[in-house]
């Protein structure tokens, strides 16, 4: 163990003195290069070179991806309502809510499929829609080194299927959704809280939560205990400016490109 | 030991916990059976049975003609064929799966007209 590591003690020290070498964090230099891109940016359309960033792969896989996408749509036309490509080279499947199992056991089970790993299930909160919840379910094929996203949407008050007995990842991912958005997944075994305390009341990831909460925790003197209590503020603002001054959806984000789904009486004609 | 890799019996699938099929063409031979009679019953038009009839096709052909285990692995190129056969299970329980769903049937639910627009309508 130890004459390896003398070995290697030598070379350390050369790689460190490599990266010291060039001054990287003289004061001005960073400032200047900033704002060199800033006006390459402005007169150029900013094309990626950095070596670093990844950059969609857009002349292998989206292809195979949206052909792909049209494959799944062409065998499940009775769930799948949109099928698109975003950041270049990521499909996402747009379904139904009814079609929650059908897909997911679809996309796990099919010989060309095989996406056996359920990484994550996310919630989305858009208040503005008439089914203000997304939730969206990121798979992942070992088989084929290639990953997918199924979305589907709910209410506060519609249940969706749990894709519990699909994917047994899936139990703690929806307790998660449960928790943070108040949707409700039918069929799970154990639907309870996961993340936030115990005897909490909401569902802190809502856009009508509000940001300090409801109740306050503290420590009191006098009853020498943490005491819980309903929230009072110093002041009473009633007054909110709730936009912030960033850009919310930055012009550089390319919107995503929808794959055409094949239409249903085409396999009927042609018989 | 030494007796039973001169006769070529595989030991191992070099997978841990997916334990070595002794008899595999036997058994893929009665899966894609099942499946073959599960697509049956899906109707003739379903663009999931024509693909799904078109893989097992391919695929029980050259288990058939293969002579070797090692021959039909890299014939079919996807696993090893312990691994070919849950394939094939989780295709049968699909398909036995699908009578019940239904998914060839037109669209059940349109969605919402702002639903899938992204940035989201104020």
């Amino acid at each position: 163990m130890v004459p390896s590591f003398c070995r290697n003690f030598p070379r350390l020290g050369q790689a460190v003195k490599i990266l010291s070498g060039p001054s990287i964090y003289n004061g001005a230099t960073p400032r200047v290069s900033w704002q060199l891109v800033r006006q390459m940016s402005d007169k150029t359309p900013h094309v990626e070179t950095r070596p670093t960033v990844r950059k969609p792969d857009c002349y292998v896989s989206a292809p195979m991806l949206s052909e792909f996408g049209g494959y799944v749509a062409e065998c499940l036309p009775k769930y799948v309502q949109k099928v698109q490509l975003t950041s270049g080279d990521e499909l996402e499947i747009l379904i139904a809510p009814e079609g929650v199992i059908p897909v997911l056991s679809f996309l796990k089970d099919h010989h060309t499929a095989q996406f056996v790993n359920l990484v994550d299930i996310a919630g989305v909160d858009i208040p503005s829609r008439a089914n203000r919840f997304e939730v969206v379910y990121n798979l992942l094929s070992l088989r084929y080194n290639s990953r997918i996203r199924v979305k589907t949407y709910t209410d506060e008050l519609t249940p969706i299927d749990s894709a519990n007995e699909v994917f047994k990842a899936a139990n703690w991912y929806e307790r998660e959704i449960w928790d943070m958005y108040g949707v409700f997944f039918a069929g799970h075994p154990d639907l309870r809280r996961i993340l936030t305390d115990y005897g909490f009341e909401g569902h802190p990831f809502r856009k009508d939560f509000p940001l300090t909460g409801y109740v306050e925790v503290r420590y009191d003197d006098e009853r020498k205990r943490v005491v819980c209590e309903p929230l009072e503020l110093a002041q009473e603002f009633r007054k909110f400016d709730l936009s912030t001054p960033w850009e919310q959806f930055p012009n550089f984000k390319d919107a995503s490109s929808e794959v055409p789904i094949a239409k249903e009486d085409a396999p009927k004609e042609k018989k | 030991m030494s007796g039973a890799v001169k006769a070529g019996v595989r030991l191992t699938t070099g997978l841990t916990g997916l334990k070595v099929n002794h008899n595999p063409k036997h058994t893929l031979g009665v899966l894609y059976g099942k499946l073959t009679r599960a697509l049956n019953k899906l109707p003739q038009d379903s663009a999931y049975r024509k693909h799904t009839e078109a893989i097992i096709k391919q695929r029980s052909a050259i288990v058939a003609q293969g002579a070797t285990i090692e021959e039909i692995e890299q014939k079919i190129n996807c696993g090893v064929i312990e691994e070919i056969i849950i394939q094939a299970e989780n295709e049968l329980q699909l398909a036995r799966n699908f009578n019940n769903w239904k998914p060839w049937e037109p669209l059940v639910e349109k969605p919402a007209p702002n639903q899938w627009t992204w940035p989201p309508t104020k």
